[in-house]
């Protein structure tokens, strides 16, 4: 049994440094629907969210900046998509 | 009535002339004073390129409105907001109180540190 114990310990080594949610830790970063160019940041540039497991976001602040880009949308201040450059 | 604080963000056609925003501003502002809401501001971010065209129009002009008030205070707002066509796009947002203390006068808002600066500034 000792032995399984020991491969898993070696496989999380493999694991790349913790992604820090930028709005616990890291500032008082205010997330607000009205500041387009902090949600610009959380975007693809086909303008789509950028999920948590990228950006390494709580969830709790993850929801807040999704609930904030969908209403930055509604008020024309984000895309709601953007065309491909041909 | 349990007082709550609201702002309400929202989109003007942008080449409307300055008298037009003047009577739409006094409009607002009548209709908060009439439903007994307290205005804590009113100001424009000014003019924007908006991210999809609304209406047509490829440019905006944004206006940010804070108050106290009860549940007929936006509601009376929202209904005068969709009647007129001058105003493209508005959204009503309840803003959390983060200490959760009740809103003793408006000199102090114990509302989020931004908004109290915001509301500072234009108290002065």
């Amino acid at each position: 049994m000792a032995v399984v114990k020991t491969t898993i310990k070696k496989k999380r080594r493999f694991f790349k440094h913790r992604k820090v949610c930028r709005f616990c830790m890291d500032s008082s970063l205010r997330i607000d629907y009205k500041d387009a160019n902090l949600l610009q940041h959380f975007l693809t540039e086909r303008a789509k969210i950028v999920p948590r497991r990228i950006t390494g976001n709580c969830a709790k602040h993850q929801r807040e900046l999704t609930r904030a880009i969908k209403r930055a949308r509604q008020m024309a201040l984000l895309p709601y998509t953007t065309v491909a450059p041909i | 009535m349990q007082q709550r604080k609201y702002e309400v963000f929202f989109l003007v056609d942008p080449d409307l002339g300055d008298s037009e925003l003047q009577s739409l501003e006094t409009r607002l502002r009548d209709v908060i004073g009439r439903e007994g809401g307290t205005l804590v501001s009113y100001n424009s971010w000014g003019k924007k390129k908006l991210a999809y065209p609304v209406k047509k129009r490829t440019r905006g002009h944004y206006f940010l409105l804070e108050f106290f008030g009860g549940p007929n205070v936006p509601h009376e707002l929202e209904r005068n907001l969709k009647i007129d066509e001058r105003v493209l796009k508005f959204i009503t947002v309840k803003l959390e109180e983060r200490e959760r203390a009740k809103p003793k006068s408006i000199k102090s808002p114990s509302s989020k540190q931004q908004e109290q600066v915001e509301s500072e500034k234009s108290e002065e």
